[in-house]
């Protein structure tokens, strides 16, 4: 069901502009509309509201998000948070901004010096680890590596793909040093050549140029390290590695102590900025003439009240709330918002998969609530199986109540459990054939025929088809409901006429076919004559086909037996084989394997199934969609 | 002892309409992998579509069904 919505106009004094829309804020129940768009200019001359604050409040943001971002984040206590945020969001604009400047100002320079130096630890950790491999690689040329003064020795790493450039760089040293330099190459690894060249000093620039030219991977090492042998270096790298970590802790440590003292008013000042940012960010809707000021929006009508009241409370008469009276074609544009019973709730989440309604249709969730449930049931319909559904969802749910989406499929898949039980005791059916073959249950028989799936295929197709028809036809039934809402008198005809044609073409193959009495066949070409006509007229000639379509709609809910069908040979192969297997334990783990597929199986597919048989075979003889969801303008809860 | 012809047309209802699925689902699928993969929100409308052709599988089903049936 929607919630009924109410579309209010608040009218109070320019200069109490912002306090109304503080409190409207903090009341949390107006969904706005543009008021500069909704009122005709020749009614009344708005403007449309803008505020200075909006760039003061962006660059405050962004300051304290800079300094919040520095410092580890620290639990904080939730009402001495919403203690402070009650305190500091009724201040005055200018007395938050100083606040602000003053929080920022006594940290600004700490967190970001503290920042800086963090992160210049980090890289010098990096760079010494980089260090460290390229001298364990070329640790074992050591002794090849001659120490002479006024000779540059350098270092090349080269992969070995790229083998044939030691070649290149052997002849452009041979040019550049007249042919007076040592160059050594030696594995280093699979996919690395250390190559070592030694050369004298004065031709260095222009070979550093050649190599820098070639995108050849030069290691060069800070100056502490030349001259020195590998060992000593790597004892040396190691020592600033434990230097540049100790000092990295301290560092953490300080900013850890500033978190534990600001954390939570700056987290408290982002807060209240993010929320005093959303506020300017809707001023817009809002609308002023030289005195007045004007709001305009949707309540819903159990909140109308306590809107009025809170606005009441707050400025006595100086502000009124005027309920509009609104036509058909605004109400079409209400936002909406689903109220429904507890047991409707968790299939909100299944109407995502279509566009919200709009606010004069019908709301499809109570009937998704009864159908789904009832046909998930009657294709999985196994005793044990719900019994494993039903439990699954239950710890589900506990183990993941965080998560929203989660607790609302497997309250789903918990509704969907008690059907799965009931049809599975008329089936007879326990982990498939198992419960009748042990003689723990058999199959119900109605009228003489057994509701075996295996042996009542025929029957089972029937009831398929049959629980098809009325189910397009409530579809089409709602689909006339939406069209009286918006005085659509073509679709009336339309749905009416394809109501009445289908049921003559169900009586007049009924009747030739013997399945139903012959004195219904006059009945049904009556019905056929009538339907025809009104489809034409509210379809057009071409709304004829639309008669096969729905005929293959109703078709398509043969699926309620074929999946049901398909799951119970599943079952029951799981159970012969799993009987087949001389060893018990073989053919018990078999047959559980098995089952535990098919139960993953019959929770997946008969849901896709059912959804489709809702989206695609029902929805689409009455649903829309379109609408847009009620958001109204508050604080959103936050979840950290 | 089913005769062979009804075993043959039941066999040729649920192949033909099985790899005509299989064909249109292929095609669907990849489709709607990449429009998921622009758009994730749509979801759940190509979860639907990619369901659409399984129509057909179980109307050849149905039709094999009441040929070795009926």
């Amino acid at each position: 069901m929607l919630l009924k919505m109410k579309g209010i106009l608040v009218v109070g004094p320019r200069k109490e502009f912002h306090n109304i829309v503080d409190v409207l804020y903090h009341t949390g129940t107006l969904h706005l509309e543009d008021v500069t768009d909704r009122l005709s200019p020749r009614t009344i001359g708005l403007k449309r509201w803008k505020t200075e604050y909006g760039d003061d409040i962006t660059a405050l943001l962004v300051k304290i998000g800079g300094v919040i971002r520095t410092l580890p984040a620290t639990r904080v206590d939730r009402e001495q948070e919403h203690e402070i945020y009650e305190t500091l969001y009724w201040m005055e604009h200018g007395a938050l901004v100083d606040r602000v400047n003053e929080v920022f100002r006594k940290l600004e320079t700490t967190t970001r010096d503290l920042a800086a130096r963090k992160s210049d630890l980090q890289f010098r950790v990096a760079a010494l680890e980089r260090y460290e491999k390229t001298i364990r690689k070329i640790q074992p040329l050591e002794e090849q590596l001659p120490f002479l003064e006024g000779f540059e020795v350098t270092v090349l790493l080269i992969q070995k793909e790229f083998e044939d450039v030691i070649g290149l760089i052997g002849e452009e040293l041979e040019q550049i040093t007249d042919d007076q330099f040592e160059l050594i190459s030696a594995e280093i690894d699979e996919e690395t050549i250390a190559t070592i060249t030694v050369f004298s000093k004065r031709h260095a620039d222009a070979f550093h140029a050649f190599i820098y030219s070639k995108n050849v991977n030069e290691v060069r090492l800070p100056p502490e390290y030349m001259g020195r042998p590998f060992n000593e270096v790597l004892e040396l790298i190691d020592e600033q590695t434990r230097q540049a970590n100790a000092e990295r802790d301290s560092v953490n440590e300080q900013l850890a102590s500033l978190s534990e003292e600001w954390y939570l008013e700056l987290s408290v000042l982002e807060k209240i900025l993010i929320d005093k940012k959303k506020e300017i960010d809707a001023f817009g809707h809002f609308g002023y003439t030289d005195h007045t000021c004007m709001v305009m929006g949707w309540v819903p009508e159990k909140y109308l009240a306590a809107t009025s009241d809170a606005l009441a409370r707050t400025f006595g008469n100086r502000v009124v709330v005027t309920e509009l009276s609104l036509s058909r074609d605004d109400y079409n544009l209400a936002p909406t918002l689903y109220e429904n019973p507890r047991i409707v709730k968790p299939f909100e989440f299944l109407m995502q998969l279509v566009r919200p309604p709009k606010y004069l249709e019908v709301d499809p969730s109570p009937f998704l609530a009864i159908f789904f449930p009832l046909f998930f049931g009657l294709m999985v319909g196994d005793i044990g199986y719900g019994l494993v559904i039903l439990g699954f969802g239950l710890i589900m749910r506990r183990r993941f109540s965080d998560l929203e989406w989660l607790r609302s499929l497997m309250n789903i898949m918990i509704i969907c459990s008690i059907p799965t039980i009931f049809f599975g005791f008329l089936y007879g059916e326990f982990f498939g054939d198992l419960g009748e073959v042990m003689g723990w249950i058999h199959p119900v028989h109605v009228m003489g025929i057994s509701l075996n799936r295996m042996e009542a295929m025929l029957p089972m197709l029937i009831l398929a088809v049959a629980i098809g028809v009325l189910h397009v036809f409530l579809g089409l039934g709602l689909g006339i409901m939406n069209a009286i809402a918006v005085q659509n008198r073509k679709h009336v005809a339309e749905k009416a006429g394809m109501i009445s044609a289908i049921s003559g073409l169900i009586l007049i193959l009924g009747a030739a076919t013997g399945a139903l009495p012959p004195v219904l066949l006059p009945a049904g070409i009556v019905a056929l004559i009538v339907g025809v006509p009104l489809i034409i007229y509210g379809g057009g000639p071409m709304g004829l086909i639309e008669i096969m379509g729905t005929v293959g709609n109703i078709l398509s809910y043969a699926r309620l037996m074929a999946i049901g069908m398909a799951s119970v040979i599943l079952a029951m192969v799981a159970n012969t084989l799993g009987g087949a297997l001389g060893i018990v334990l073989i053919g018990v783990t078999m047959a559980i394997l098995l089952h535990t597929l098919n139960i993953v199986l019959a929770m997946f597919s008969p849901s896709l199934h059912s959804i489709r048989l809702h989206v695609v075979e029902c929805f689409s003889k009455f649903y829309e969609g379109g609408g847009t969801f009620y958001t109204p303008f508050k604080r959103q809860e936050r979840t950290n | 002892m089913v005769d062979t012809g009804v075993a043959l047309g039941a066999a040729l209802a649920i192949s033909v309409s099985a790899i005509s699925t299989a064909w249109a689902q292929s095609r669907i699928g990849a489709a709607g992998a990449g429009t998921i993969a622009e758009n994730p929100e749509l979801t759940g409308a190509v979860i639907i579509l990619e369901a659409i052709p399984e129509t057909m599988v179980i109307l050849g089903f149905v039709v094999a069904a009441m040929i070795l049936v009926l």
